[in-house]
């Protein structure tokens, strides 16, 4: 049963959701090792409320979530931070604050009271900012840089964490085409450097492009999981959102993207 | 083919080189001893130490000011025990009690708007709004006009804050987002205390409302010695307690969810803050009564001195010191021998300071 390598993280028979009303239901999935998972389906699914989950930001009413094996319900907050980092969409910075200040945020969970700023956390911070390709520009304010190398600030403060998984929530959503590029690539560069991504994308062809495995989820569970170009089908873009299309291959990449959409089938064909 | 490439390299070396990032933290001191390190806010110190100069002035000029005047060196002196026998007397038990409430309370509002401010991420948050203040007006009041003695009014104050503490965390049923549901609640259940103490004051024999005024504004006129002493303890225990709360409440400034995965437990960590915060508000008004917008203020000045790296516990603390100190220093001397209770100063001066303070800032600041 056991796939290799094994699954980094592991939901089983996860139901989480708010006080009295569920939004995940009895969800089974595995994110792969090392690969890029992107989470898609139309609003209100359940995408960010099971990023939420697995970064155990919200308890898990019901199953439970492995990380490496090891139920999450049973790990420190500090334990949890040193192997996992998550970016939620709204990134809103306190006023003032440098690139190089937002990134030591990352090393909190490596330092304590009296091992406040050792040469591991200066290493790492220079390394994750150098990774993000802003060492240019470490001292400036957040507010002087534009959307894409703002996001890729944030990207090296959860870089800074140092952690084998790194959760990211509509890291593009508000940049612009060549801002959106710049961040799927360095998220690449993650993962071919071994990290473990998971990101809601709304952007299938995104999402088809730059994910090596794709969950598609509708009304809290999930309704296909695997390789872009073995599971999405017309069928399942109509599962999802509602609307017909065609699919025709990318001519450089190869991955699906989506043409023709229309929400009855007879245009479709005409 | 090698001449291009040499001329490539050159031009690269021509090219002025973007200075790269060292790691080296900007505006930051390491401090590193084996194992142990410390990070410590250059601007933050500074900005301590002015203020601990500005403290210490404000002590001299405050206990040599009086009917019989000291010299603010002779005054520093004296607490030391050195100078003549009579100033000694004069100083040390005379003024200082009411010098040291007066600094400790204001010490004790300026941490506890800091913290509140920081955590409800809204400048407006202070010690005023949660109620305490309200309460132990109440308590104080209802004790005057009931019975009159010396240490009642300041042990009712306190009884009064503490109750209120309980029962808006009961109420509340926790701290709730950035806190808002606590400071919420505090703001419904101080109007209730407020009304209460008017509707005393308006009953109560004009004499027992006369000597019950000053806890209605907020005076350092002969307050009891024990709970000066108790403020002050307080302070000096619970200042670390939150200069270590402050350093985890800046990581709350980011989104939540950031917070979190950090590593830090953002709801504890909320109802430490709002225990801490409310501990030092009943102290303070214990003391001096329902002192107003020192908590504001005093974190404000905090953070300008300061800068954003950091939660400016220390300078507000010291700020809050200052700004009491001179209030009262004012009300003392400015219509001498009348006497203006500092509460009325703090919101006299306080006011128009406080508005200049918030027009004059760019709009939208994030704390």
């Amino acid at each position: 049963m056991s796939v290799f390598p094994p699954a980094a993280l592991q939901t089983q028979n996860l139901v989480l959701g708010y006080q009295r009303t569920t939004i995940i239901d009895q969800l089974n999935t595995e994110i792969p090792h090392g690969q890029v998972t992107a989470i898609i389906g139309p609003n209100g699914c359940g995408k960010s409320t099971l990023l939420a989950g697995l970064a155990k930001l919200h308890p898990a009413k019901q199953g439970q979530i492995l990380l490496d094996g090891r139920d999450i319900a049973r790990l420190s907050p500090r334990e949890m931070a040193q192997s996992l980092a998550l970016l939620p969409q709204d990134g809103v910075a306190p006023d003032g604050m440098t690139v190089a200040d937002l990134v030591r945020f990352g090393r909190h969970p490596h330092t304590g009271l009296l091992r406040q700023w050792s040469k591991d956390d200066q290493q790492a911070v220079v390394e994750a900012i150098a990774t993000a390709d802003l060492s240019s520009m470490a001292d400036r304010p957040l507010t002087t840089l534009s959307g894409g190398q703002r996001q890729r600030a944030w990207i090296a403060m959860a870089l800074a964490q140092a952690t084998p998984l790194l959760l990211l929530d509509e890291p593009t959503a508000a940049l612009d085409l060549g801002h959106q590029i710049e961040v799927f690539e360095l998220i690449r560069q993650l993962a071919s450097e071994g990290k473990t991504v998971v990101m809601v994308v709304h952007d299938l062809a995104s999402a088809c492009r730059y994910a090596d495995h794709l969950i598609a989820m509708r009304t809290g569970t999930i309704i296909a999981a695997g390789a872009p170009k073995t599971i999405v089908t017309p069928e399942l873009i109509h599962q999802l959102y509602g609307v017909h299309c065609r699919l025709i291959p990318d001519p450089v990449s190869g991955t699906p993207i989506i043409v023709g959409v229309q929400r009855s089938i007879e245009k479709l064909e005409e | 083919m090698d001449r291009l490439s040499m001329t490539s390299t050159s031009a690269a070396h021509d090219v002025s080189a973007p200075i790269l990032f060292n790691g080296r933290p900007a505006g930051l001191w390491v401090l590193r001893f084996g194992r142990f390190s410390l990070l410590l806010d250059r601007r933050a110190w500074l900005a301590s130490l002015l203020l601990l100069l500005a403290t210490i002035v404000l002590v001299g000029l405050s206990l040599g000011s009086g009917t019989v005047k000291i010299a603010p060196f002779e005054a520093l002196a004296a607490l030391f025990n050195q100078g003549e026998t009579k100033t000694i007397f004069i100083v040390r038990d005379l003024r200082l009690t009411r010098v040291l409430g007066g600094g400790m309370a204001g010490a004790a509002l300026g941490m506890a708007g800091c913290l509140l401010q920081t955590l409800s991420r809204n400048r407006l948050a202070n010690p005023d709004t949660i109620g305490i203040d309200n309460a132990a007006t109440a308590f104080a009041v209802a004790s005057v006009v009931a019975v009159s003695t010396t240490l009642a009014p300041s042990a009712m104050a306190l009884t009064g804050a503490i109750t209120m503490l309980s029962l808006t965390f009961a109420l509340s049923g926790g701290a709730g987002t950035r806190g808002y549901r606590f400071l919420i609640t505090g703001l419904g259940l101080g109007s209730i205390c407020g009304a209460a103490t008017n509707l005393m004051l308006a009953r109560a024999p004009i004499d027992a409302a006369n000597t019950a005024f000053p806890w209605t504004v907020g005076s350092l006129n002969n307050r009891s010695g024990v709970f000066v002493n108790l403020l002050a303890w307080g302070v000096v225990v619970m200042l670390p307690l939150a200069v270590i709360v402050g350093k985890r409440l800046n990581l709350v400034r980011l989104p939540d969810a950031v917070a979190q995965s950090l590593g830090v437990r953002v709801n504890r960590l909320r109802f430490f803050t709002i225990v801490l915060a409310g501990s030092l508000t009943g102290l303070a008004v214990a003391v001096a009564g329902p002192v107003g917008m020192i908590g504001l203020a005093a974190p404000e000045l905090g953070r300008r001195l300061a800068g954003p790296r950091t939660v400016p516990i220390v300078p507000a603390a010291l700020a809050g010191a200052c700004f009491t100190m001179l209030a009262d220093l004012l009300g003392r001397t400015l219509f001498s021998p009348t006497e203006i209770p500092v509460g009325i100063v703090t919101a006299l001066v306080g006011g128009p300071y406080l508005l200049w303070f918030l027009l004059r800032t760019p709009r939208g600041k994030q704390l």
